[in-house]
């Protein structure tokens, strides 16, 4: 019985998997090639709709636009800087808070677990935060970019969460070897969560790439500390006020033929903006797959 | 092989040290976990908690060129205005229901998802998949909204697919209709964030032993008893956990997608709390009204939140706090 | 011992950190300039390239840094002495104004803002003019009482269009109007639909005799009711009984009240109930968004539509490149019946409420009004405008400016324009609107010989069947703004019961009206009345006072004595 099972219903599910897989392979990368094809498609052309999955007027005119602004390439720099600094930074920091929070025997566990949590919750708003950033004297300055997010409460808790999955033995008998708790942490508990931190790494990563919030609140007299994203974000208003202000739509007056316009221009940004972090990925995928194969190698 | 299985049991990790009683020899003792946790204590009250006293700002008529004793004090008017709009049972209604379709959809489809991506045996083609799942989380909603759009037209490609397969007879205008748009948006979330979703339960799948697979193969245990009793019960605390905190951002239904796809016809079914705060609040430069709308979103999230943990704890399930 | 000291010690420093931020942030908002009035006299060196000055510019519009070589901005620095240190906006304007504000982190100059002046942040610039800017003196001289703030009599910010030194023929209309394919005119023999019967008529024939354009369902008639994108939806009614645009409200003898809810109002969404009734309307039109609203207008399958001309040109611009000139649009002004006179097109009034302000933290306002007054001399105004002579434009042998095709194109590349372009102070700078004391329009898009060279040969064979020059006389030419003109540029304040109320009028039309128009014939009355009860609850008095109380104002202010 259990034999005949064996033998077929391994298939049939695995049809049924790999029908799914494709499936989802398809309507995941459609939209995303989409934007491929409208990027590389001319504006005025693009926006008669009824684009697919093939440009039909082929031009680089919309990256030429985008490249075309020199101020850019220091922005990708500062962009870069930013996320690397911020990943670190979040990695070590988070861990380690994680760790302490993980002790139960800590005195301080509930109050400093409560009070990061309850930070995912709550916004003190605009003006406050500018304040502070006023006050510490951020403005202005690239270190507004990694201090004020050098740790998550999501983060923190889901590797907390981690932590607490691995055994507690191993954790007694290095303090029976008379670790101290930094010693734990950092020998023991940090090798061991690479799984997750690779995980978190990518969340931080991602998130300090894409934002732009911070350089338009807080940096945006500076030009030479400005980012990526906001770069971007700049040439995308510029175009879309192009398009849609009457005052500057009069002014160009009645030939005016847009090559680039908004939604194509949106497109190329989108794809300028993202293939540099999606590189990230499949290098991180390495650390959470280890371990899983064992398991489901035999049937 | 006995001793690894109960070892690895995630859920009940052996408490051996009991939580203190406060002493300055317990002080002393866990000094290490006190540097390692109190300056980032410091820190976090400092970048999070500081800047609360902003939330006077709902009690007064704030003008941001005054001081604050020059502002004017208005003591609740605007959580009156908040709550005695009209409007405001509608979007609150509206966002609860968002909110609770993206929660359930959100949850579900990503733990399959998870646990399907986790049967593939072949290293290349999963990975593949994983990443071409997670890239609609690159895109702005914005443009996901576009697509969404095309796709539900008239002549788009959910019209063409229902008529082919003789579904209906005359293309549906999905979004001149209420009822289908919280529909519309749950999909759509989960179009755009199931692929990045799962990635928290791949890396938690991860720390399964694996010697409880192979100790299941050994007892002879299909595909099914092994996702069901070891798989899910390993990565249980992280779906719990990930629960609560959703739980806590219940008023959460965010706005970009309800205003890229709302419209005048379905506007009853797709304002949320968030745009209705905007509309009123920063776009009349009346900074007062949407903090009072963040206090009143605040104070719902910490209820929920308190109420999901103790629920949790009820049940005996990992807690967050 | 030692480490429970260190353990207090650092507790104590954070609170005593955490504490001093509290202070200081409750304290922030109070370094507002107090010496608004002060500074008239401090400062004021003469503009010229010994001495180098840099001015740092807020411009609340999202926009490009030029290149840093940028020929125009060169040549200011090279014989002003000046460089523009620019800021664009890209993000909400409400949040950057707000801890612009809250902080008092203001650069010299700034793009006016209501908010700006009200919280003190700009300098009264009436006496800095008299005494120091001839130039811009004589510039804005008819509109100087116009300029004048509501709220306080002080002249804060120097528009930057409207103020023109003589009448000028357009021939180019870029505002409201109802558009109708040139196909359907040609079709039907050059016929001139004037009232939204005759319109509908066209569109319905042509319809039943071309049920399909190029493969595509036609189209007859379109409504864009996406975002704040709606007066295709909202402000028909005010043209069609011969009422310019006021925004929300109709005026009568300078008193205004709003249309949303008057049988004229009902007599139009009853037509497009009909009309949808026939078939004509598009059934996703409450439904698209602005995108979709433009591949259609692209696609050539839309025969007509309410709109203004700016908001679909890109579409005309991809007519254009399919060569489907025939699918372009001629703007027609409609009223209810012959007996209206049409006011669609209006006179330019003066565009309050926009352009440079200088704030009160410029050292040296003085001298940036000399810059602003040397930079609105012809000359200045022809390169910022027109370009380098012989680079980007010619003059012929009569002193006309014409401009080659590749200078024309250049004009629309917004690569070539960062490069070549001052745009970005151009834009919100005052400047001399009309002609140039040589005769040659300002703008290249008013230079009769620029507009000549952009007509294709089926737009000549178009105009010449009705014996027009330009798309324009189809218009009746504009009469005399009235004083108060327009009413649409009344700032309502925000949060105020005013702004309030013409939100809600704005939710409620923009939910309505769908309802009213696709609802059957008989359920049109009802869904009607509804719709008015709906806005007799909101404090509409409020809204109109509000214009009343301003327009009032204007007249008893504008006037030239």
């Amino acid at each position: 019985m259990r034999r005949r099972q064996g033998a077929v219903e391994p298939l049939v599910f695995h049809t049924f998997n790999t029908v799914f897989m494709i499936m989802l392979v398809i309507v995941t990368l459609y939209p995303f090639l989409n934007t491929i094809v409208v990027s590389f498609n001319a504006g005025n052309d693009t926006i008669r709709g009824g684009l697919y999955l093939w440009p039909r007027q082929f031009t680089l005119q919309n990256y030429k636009a985008v490249f075309a602004s020199g101020t850019i390439y220091d922005a990708f720099l500062i962009s870069v800087a930013r996320t690397v600094l911020s990943t670190i930074l979040n990695i070590f920091l988070t861990t380690m808070l994680a760790y302490a929070i993980s002790r139960r025997e800590y005195i301080f566990r509930k109050p400093i677990t409560a009070i990061f949590v309850l930070t995912m919750y709550f916004n003190a708003g605009l003006i406050p935060g500018y304040f502070l950033m006023k006050d510490l004297h951020l403005l202005n300055n690239f270190l507004v970019y990694v201090l004020p997010s050098m740790i998550s409460a999501f983060n923190l808790i889901v590797i907390r969460t981690y932590i607490g999955t691995i055994s507690e033995s191993l954790v007694e008998s290095a303090r029976i070897d008379g670790a101290g708790d930094f010693k734990i942490f950092w020998r023991l508990i940090f090798p061991l969560c690479k799984p997750v931190l690779a995980t978190i790494a990518l969340f931080v990563a991602v998130g300090a790439w894409n934002s732009w919030f911070d350089a338009f609140l807080y940096t945006s007299s500076r030009q030479e500390l400005s980012t990526l994203q906001y770069e971007l974000m700049k040439l995308l208003s510029s175009s879309m006020n192009a398009n849609s202000n009457p005052a500057v739509a009069n002014g160009v007056g009645m030939e005016h033929m847009t090559q680039v316009t908004p939604i194509s221009i949106r497109a190329a940004i989108t794809i300028v903006a993202s293939v540099p972090i999606l590189m990230v990925y499949p290098f991180m995928q390495k650390y959470f797959v280890v371990g899983l194969n064992v398991g489901s190698v035999k049937e | 092989m006995e001793e690894i299985v109960t070892e690895a049991r995630p859920l009940k990790p052996p408490v051996k040290r009991q939580r203190r009683r406060w002493s300055w020899n317990t002080v002393k003792e866990q000094r290490q976990l006190i540097y390692m946790s109190v300056p980032l204590l410091a820190y976090i009250i400092l970048f999070a908690y500081v800047p609360v006293w902003g939330w006077t700002m709902a009690f007064q008529d704030y003008k941001p060129a005054r001081s604050f004793g020059e502002q004017t004090w208005v003591g609740f008017k605007h959580f009156q205005f908040l709550f005695t709009d009209d409007n405001f049972m509608r979007v609150l209604r509206n966002t609860l229901a968002m909110s609770i379709i993206n929660l359930v959809l959100g949850f579900a489809t990503a733990i399959i998802l998870a646990l399907l991506l986790n049967e593939i045996k072949k290293t290349f083609w999963k990975r593949t998949v994983q990443t071409i799942s997670y890239l609609p989380h690159f895109l702005s909603w914005i443009i996901v909204t576009g697509i969404v759009a095309t796709s539900l037209a008239s002549d788009g490609i959910i019209n063409d697919l229902l008529m082919k397969l003789n579904l209906i007879d005359k293309p549906i205008i999905w979004l001149s209709e209420g009822k289908y748009f919280w529909g519309v948006v749950g999909a759509s979330h989960v179009w755009k964030e199931v692929g990045w979703n799962t990635i928290i339960y791949l890396a938690a799948m991860s720390s399964i032993d694996p010697a409880l697979y192979e100790a299941a193969d050994i007892d002879g245990a299909n595909r099914y008893h092994k996702m069901w009793s070891i798989t899910l019960p390993g990565i249980r605390p992280t779906i719990v956990i990930l629960l609560i905190m959703s739980i806590g951002h219940i008023l959460e239904a965010g706005f970009e997608v309800q205003y890229l796809l709302g419209n005048g016809l379905i506007v009853d079914w797709s304002e949320t709390i968030d745009i209705f705060v905007l509309k009123y609040g920063i776009a009349q430069g009346n900074y007062s009204l949407a903090t009072a709308g963040g206090i009143f979103k605040t104070f719902v999230s910490i209820t929920m939140l308190l109420l999901a943990n103790w629920t949790a704890k009820r049940l005996g399930e990992e807690r967050l706090l | 011992m030692g480490d429970r000291k260190r353990v207090l010690l650092r507790f104590g420093a954070v609170l005593l950190l955490a504490l001093s931020v509290t202070v200081a942030g409750c304290s922030g908002g109070n370094t507002k300039g107090t010496d608004a009035g002060t500074t008239n006299n401090a400062g004021g060196s003469e503009v010229g390239p010994e001495q180098p000055f840099e001015i740092s510019v807020f411009l609340g519009e999202a926009g490009q840094q030029p290149t840093a070589d940028n020929k125009i901005y060169k040549k200011i620095k090279d014989e002003l002495g000046v460089t523009f240190k620019f800021e664009f906006l890209a993000g909400d304007k409400n949040q950057k104004l707000g801890v612009m504000i809250a902080g008092a982190d203001y650069p010299d100059m700034i793009t006016a803002d209501t908010k700006l002046t009200a919280a003190g942040a700009v300098i009264p610039l009436e006496d800095i003019i008299e005494q120091h800017a001839p130039n811009l003196k004589k510039h804005f001289e008819k509109y100087w009482n116009q300029m004048k703030d509501p709220n306080d009599g002080h002249i804060y910010y120097l528009p930057n269009y409207g103020a023109y030194n003589s009448e000028v023929s357009d021939t180019y209309y870029s505002g409201p109007a109802f558009w109708i394919q040139k196909a359907v005119l040609k079709e039907f023999n050059y016929p001139t639909p004037k009232t939204l019967d005759e319109y509908f008529e066209l569109i319905a024939k042509y319809k039943e005799k071309y049920p399909t354009i190029d493969g595509q369902p036609t189209i007859g008639f379109e409504i864009l009711n996406y975002d704040w994108k709606n007066w295709g939806l909202l402000n028909p009614p005010q043209h069609l009984i011969g009422h310019p645009n006021d925004g929300g409200v109709v005026v009568n003898d300078g008193v205004g009240e709003i249309f949303a809810d008057k049988d004229y109002a009902k007599d139009y969404y009853q037509k497009l109930n009909e009309v949808n009734a026939q078939g004509l309307l598009d059934k996703e039109a409450f439904t698209q968004n602005y995108d979709q609203y433009m591949a259609k207008l692209s696609s050539g399958a839309v025969l007509g539509m309410f709109d203004q001309h700016w908001n679909f040109g890109s579409a005309v611009d991809s007519l254009k490149t399919q060569d489907k000139l025939e699918r372009t649009y001629v703007g027609l002004p409609l009223v209810y019946d012959l007996s209206t006179k049409d006011y669609y097109r209006d006179r330019p009034s003066l565009n309050l409420n926009n352009g440079f302000g200088i704030t009160v933290n410029a050292k040296d306002p003085v001298k940036i009004i000399k810059v602003l007054d040397k930079l609105i001399e012809e000359d200045w105004q022809k390169l910022l405008t027109w370009g380098v002579e012989g680079e980007d434009y010619q003059v012929n042998e009569e002193g006309r400016f014409i401009k080659t095709q590749e200078q024309r194109d250049n004009a629309s590349d917004a690569t070539w324009k960062l490069a070549n372009k001052a745009d970005a102070y151009y834009g919100t700078a005052p400047k001399i609107e009309g002609y140039f004391s040589d005769g040659n329009a300002t703008a290249a898009s008013n230079q009769p010989e620029e507009y000549q060279a952009s007509l294709k040969p089926f737009d000549k064979e178009v105009l010449d069947a009705y014996g027009f020059n330009s798309y324009v006389d189809f218009f009746s030419p504009p009469p005399e703004n009235p004083i108060y003109y327009p009413a649409w540029s009344v700032d309502l304040v925000e949060g105020s019961p005013a702004k309030i109320a013409n939100t809600k009028l704005n939710e409620l039309s923009t939910k309505y009206l769908p309802k009213a128009i696709l609802a059957t014939t008989t359920e049109f009355e009802a869904t009607w009345k509804e719709y008015v009860s709906e806005i007799q609850k909101l404090d509409i008095k409020a809204y109109e006072d509000r214009i009343n109380e301003v327009l009032k104002w204007r007249i008893d202010n504008w006037t030239v004595k």
